[in-house]
């Protein structure tokens, strides 16, 4: 039994990016948009336990924050403010999926002509662990947010700033956007 | 323990299902939503060398990318409900107004 456990603890990673993936899979071949937005929140979820996993501490609570806090909530509002039980009978495929399995073929190509020498040569056996020279002056391990921070505001500072501003602007867009037209 | 060539891999499956999401599926919520699918897999790819190279760089970035997936969700779904309301659809292809 300790062993069992002790092997569900070292494989947290591919556990979780497997249940990421049957959610994104749910969310692709569902039918009713509700049931897409309930894979979606599993899928943001399971992706949050792989950062967790990679002990990214900070970023794993932010996502689960951001995406099943806040935008899975405003898809399930705009589910919910567009009708779409009224499609329901249709097909949900497009007829692109030709150029579905083109792309999808091509991204394959390059990822394994990429990733040809090392997927199975001696680096794949090097388990990804943090080399402590590297992190120096900080315990990037036990002080994620700490770390993070620092990151942010000391190396970052103008990319978080501009951030800042495409937040208004986009929040100033989605207002107009949205608004009933007056005429 | 993790390595590298398993979360890029991992990815890479987001990243495909993300595709074949927006290019087969009729409804724009759901393109919205493998859109961010896609945006999650590149973050992954984000921590994954900030954890191999030691360095907290990648994980700030992916904190800045979180905020730029959550600016592009509100005008992209801003965008689908003008559209309901001018077309009463949000399926992709009954929304052809340049097409003439």
């Amino acid at each position: 039994m300790e062993h069992f456990i002790e092997t569900i603890g070292r494989n947290m990673f591919a556990i979780f990016g497997v249940m990421a993936l049957a959610g994104a899979a749910i969310m692709v071949a569902s039918k009713s948009a509700v049931h897409s937005v309930l894979g979606f929140l599993f899928a943001m979820l399971c992706i949050a336990g792989c950062y967790l996993s990679l002990q990214a501490e900070f970023l794993g609570m932010a996502q689960i924050l951001v995406y099943a806090g806040g935008i899975v909530v405003l898809f399930l509002f705009v589910v919910m403010l567009v009708e779409l039980t009224k499609h329901q009978g249709g097909d949900i495929f497009h007829l692109q999926s030709r150029y579905a399995v083109v792309t999808v073929l091509i991204g394959a190509a390059a990822f394994s002509a990429v990733f040809r020498k090392t997927l199975f040569g001696p680096a794949s056996k090097e388990a990804l662990v943090l080399r402590p020279d590297l992190a120096k002056g900080l315990d990037v391990a036990t002080h994620n947010a700490q770390a993070v921070s620092r990151g942010l505001f000391a190396d970052y500072l103008l990319p978080f700033e501009i951030l800042s501003v495409i937040l208004l602007v986009a929040l100033v867009g989605a207002v107009v956007l949205a608004k009933t037209e007056r005429v | 323990m993790v390595n590298l060539n398993a979360v890029l891999l991992i990815s890479f499956l987001l990243f495909s299902i993300g595709v074949i999401g927006v290019l087969i599926r009729r409804n724009a919520l759901v393109i919205l939503m493998c859109v961010e699918l896609m945006l999650n897999a590149a973050n992954l790819n984000f921590i994954a060398f900030a954890r191999h190279s030691g360095s907290v760089s990648g994980q700030a970035f992916a904190l800045l990318l979180m905020g730029f997936a959550a600016a592009e969700v509100a005008v992209g779904l801003a965008l689908v409900v003008a559209l309901y309301r001018k077309r009463d659809t949000v399926q992709v292809d009954d929304i052809n107004l340049l097409k003439g």
